[in-house]
């Protein structure tokens, strides 16, 4: 049978194309030459190390990591009661609000992001950085409203009437049974929007200044100056980040379930 | 189900007011711009926008590039994903995994990988020069063929994850059934695969095709100015040239197409519930 | 003077009516069955009592209080799920410790309460268990143990019986009949199962559409449906509307001087049609064989009549004519003859 032999073929061809240049940017960041070049001048740390001497890397990545938690933690408090209304209320108008909260994912975010400009930050004089984080959070949000649907979706909704009829409030039905059995997928959702936000380039595009910038937008910008290996250091660094977190998530929780 | 209004209103109007003021407003005010000519209301903007051969050439490209991206992913997906059905469990998680592992990793990286495959002295290049087949190394950045590949590299993922659960959802026997009563594998494919994961294959579809229309890093590291796309093309027109109007004709297109790609997936989602 | 009081009751789900003008009086320590159909408003009725559902009309009284628009979790009734919708996060002594915790109690007080509820319904070992898993049976036991512990006014049970097996059926009845017994709690359950309902509760309330069609003891059910539906929902398998003194069939009406006053219609259950012998005949389009018994379905000119006798009489081939008789001293007369 050729099958046998033509499929793991195929496979082992595609996960080449998806998984070799980032082998390939891996190896670059070991490189001891002066320019990126594959297969790698020698081995040497020096790049790594450089990647935290650079002041604006250090300036940009605390820019994300700001966006990325704090736009995940904006989107969960507004997108878990509106996740919760929608699947647990008759509420006239749910296919509005999820129409609205799902805007995010349809217009493009170089879009976004030029229409803040123009008409927050320029004639109003919203702060960049509030501007970004605004961005991000809407962003996520229709991610943190799916990923937490999904999880309210497996969860009866008798047991916050039982919990009621026991003499909860709902309020109170809500943070003791169904927040503890939601964990999972909030949590899911806060590393995909994480991840979201943290890899989220054409939103940011615009919506730079001085001193405020998100890392991609950074790491664009010294490319166009700099060709060293030191933007695949980088790369691989948060490379490594973004896949730790997402196992540790997988092995702790089963991440994929929720997403 | 709960009953009272009032409640639910207070839950589910924060997040839509927020999304209403943070995009539709800003959104809505940049798209209105572009409908504004001298003396009021008109679509001079656009009019304007596609006499110029250039636009109308980009546009096109974007287009273009986007449907080729899609079938080749399809083409490359179904592949991959029937490789990776007929797994045993345990493999078929951790391929999964693989194909996944990608969508973690920074677009900026991913994008940045093929200069140094493609660049004049990149692997390509050294290794066409190895064999002898070039002395002088040939230009394979700033070609469509580099944005094409990047923007493949960037989506097929979801095409491959969309097609696995489609292929994952088909009757067990349909392909052995289809077998048995003397179908070739073109004909098991035509037949039986393609309808019973048609949706699969639109959903993956959307995906890919709005993503590549979306993308800004590819197209600006691989494409350059001399394979602009859309994105790039807004940017450049924002930057360099201040063209508002030209810019909100151009947000236009890009939502245009998002929205109807959108659109579609939603009506096959809604005929398959039966709704 | 009755403990639980329905008074006009009237529900609806958005514009879709689901109960109207629903009357029932519930007297201290008795067992209601609420029996019928799905969709005949049994369950919603439940639902409303524990405050669940929003009242649009009507009055709903518990021991004199009225708590139409008392919020749930002030009714002090006690709802026991078809699901159970136990608490997946916290095991079985959390879940029945769970109401009690809100009331404020902790300790030792807490401790000794929700144990002797553990106990009685014999999980005692299983305290320390997270409810996912344990097995249906014992899901239900904590289920009960949770809503007996707060000692609820009126006990209401959602088609208690139906996600068990035949065997732990037969166990969870007898259970509950003597939980009921020991301590005279008022308990209502909803089910779409006469066989439960007749072998269960003391009154039974049959439903239908969402207003109640007949209330009785189970004898009174069984034995003297009012209508045709009750009679059809209890297994009187052949009935026939009476009109100006003659039975409506499919073919010629069938006068019947002797019916008894006020009989809108008549029922026949299949053991009380005589076969063998009478006035009408019809061919055997199904046979089938019980154990005892074997049922016989017939094609008549008065229509579809079905038959039982006993399995020891010889059995006759399908597109057999037979002859029968329905007997107006072994039908049951009914009210209404829907």
């Amino acid at each position: 049978m050729t099958r046998n032999i033509l499929a793991p073929l195929t496979l082992g061809l595609v996960l080449l194309f998806l998984i070799g240049p980032f082998i390939i940017i891996v190896a670059a960041s070991f490189s001891a030459g002066e320019t990126l070049a594959f297969p790698p001048q020698g081995f040497s740390f020096k790049w790594i190390a450089k990647v935290f001497t650079v002041e604006s890397f250090r300036q940009s990545f605390g820019t994300s990591l700001f966006l990325a938690i704090g736009g995940t933690l904006a989107a969960l408090i507004l997108g878990i009661p509106a996740a919760y209304a929608m699947s647990r209320y008759r509420l006239p108008g749910a296919e509005t609000v999820r129409f609205m909260v799902s805007l995010p994912i349809v217009v493009p975010g170089i879009v976004v992001g030029l229409a803040l400009l123009r008409y927050f930050v320029i004639p109003a004089g919203v702060p960049i950085l509030l501007a970004l984080f605004l961005a991000h959070t809407a962003l996520i949000l229709p991610y943190a409203v799916r990923v937490v649907s999904a999880s309210l979706a497996n969860l009866r909704s008798d047991m916050e009437e039982a919990a009621v009829i026991l003499g909860a409030s709902r309020i109170g039905a809500f943070v003791r049974v169904v927040l503890p059995n939601i964990r999972g997928g909030i949590l899911a959702a806060f590393i995909l929007g994480f991840v979201t936000s943290f890899n989220q380039v054409p939103v940011s595009l615009f919506l730079s200044g001085p001193g405020v910038r998100t890392l991609p937008i950074d790491m664009l910008g010294y490319m166009e100056i700099v060709f060293d290996p030191s933007i695949a250091a980088l790369s691989s660094l948060l490379a490594f980040l973004s896949i730790g977190i997402v196992l540790l998530a997988e092995r702790f929780l089963g991440f994929s379930r929720y997403v | 189900m709960f009953h009272n209004r009032a409640e639910a209103y207070a839950l589910a109007l924060p997040a839509a007011v927020f999304a209403a003021i943070v995009f539709l407003v800003p959104v809505g005010l940049l798209l209105s711009e572009g409908l504004h000519g001298p003396g009021g209301w008109s679509l001079s903007a656009y009019v304007q926008f596609f006499s110029e051969p250039l636009n109308q050439k980009i546009f096109l490209r974007t287009l273009k590039l986007g449907l080729m991206v899609t079938a080749t992913a399809a083409v490359i997906g179904y592949a991959t994903a029937y490789a990776i059905v007929s797994m045993p469990a345990g493999t078929k998680g951790r391929m999964i995994g693989l194909v996944v592992l990608p969508m973690m990793i920074s677009p900026v990286a991913r994008t940045y990988a093929w200069i140094v495959i493609l660049g004049r002295t990149g692997i390509v290049n050294e290794a066409l020069k190895f064999v002898g087949l070039t002395d002088a190394p040939i230009r394979f950045l700033f070609t469509e063929t580099a944005v094409f590949l990047g923007l493949l590299q960037l989506f097929l993922p979801l095409m491959i994850i969309s097609l696995v659960s489609a292929l994952e959802n088909l009757p067990k026997d349909a392909v052995p059934a289809a077998r048995i009563l003397g179908a070739n594998w073109l004909q098991v494919f035509v037949k039986i695969i393609l309808p019973l994961t048609r949706e699969g294959l639109i959903v993956g579809g959307t995906l890919v095709f709005t993503g590549s229309l979306t993308a800004y890093i590819t197209p600006a590291i691989l494409g350059g100015s001399k394979v602009l796309m859309l994105e790039t093309l807004l940017y450049q027109q924002v930057t360099v040239a201040s063209n508002f109007p030209a810019a909100s004709v151009i947000a236009f297109l890009l939502i245009a197409m998002s929205f109807s790609a959108n659109i579609l997936l939603r009506r096959i989602a809604t005929a398959r519930s039966g709704k | 003077m009755s403990f639980l009081r329905l008074d006009g009751l009237t529900l609806a789900y958005g514009k879709t009516p689901a109960v109207e003008g629903l009357n029932l009086d519930i007297h201290r320590g008795e067992l209601i069955a609420l029996l019928g159909p799905s969709g005949c408003g049994k369950t919603t009725t439940m639902r409303a009592i524990a405050g669940l559902m929003p009242v649009r009309a009507g009055q709903i009284t518990l021991d004199g209080r009225d708590i139409t628009r008392v919020a749930a979790n002030r009714r002090e009734v006690g709802l026991v799920f078809q699901s159970y919708a136990l608490f997946p996060h916290l095991t079985v002594f959390e879940n029945v410790a769970f109401g009690l915790r809100l009331k404020g109690m902790s300790g030792k007080a807490l401790e000794d309460k929700v144990m002797a509820a553990i106990a009685s319904v014999g999980l005692t070992p299983f305290a320390q268990r997270k409810t996912p898993d344990m097995s249906g049976g014992q899901q239900q036991r904590v289920a009960l143990a949770r809503s007996m512990v707060m000692e609820p006014k009126v006990l209401m049970l959602d088609e208690p019986l139906s996600n068990l097996d035949a065997r732990l059926r037969l166990e969870m009845r007898t259970e509950l009949q003597r939980v009921q017994k020991k301590t005279g709690l008022t308990m209502i359950f909803v089910t779409h199962d006469q066989i439960e309902a007749l072998a269960l509760a003391d009154r039974i309330v049959v439903m239908r559409n969402g207003a109640i069609e007949q209330i009785g003891t189970p004898e009174d059910i069984y034995n003297r449906p009012e209508s045709a539906f009750v009679a059809d929902f209890v297994g009187f398998e052949t009935i026939f509307a009476l009109k100006d003194g003659a039975m409506v069939t499919k073919g010629e009406p069938v006068p019947v001087p002797d019916a008894p006053a006020g009989a809108a219609a008549l029922a026949w259950r299949p053991r009380a049609v005589t076969f063998g012998e009478g006035r009408f005949e019809g061919t055997v389009l199904s046979s089938s064989f019980a154990g005892s018994a074997r049922e016989y379905l017939l094609d008549t000119p008065l229509g579809p009549v079905k038959a039982e006798v006993d399995a020891a009489l010889p059995a006759h081939d399908l597109g057999a004519t037979v002859r029968f008789d329905l007997p107006v001293a072994t039908a049951a007369a009914l009210r209404r003859a829907e």
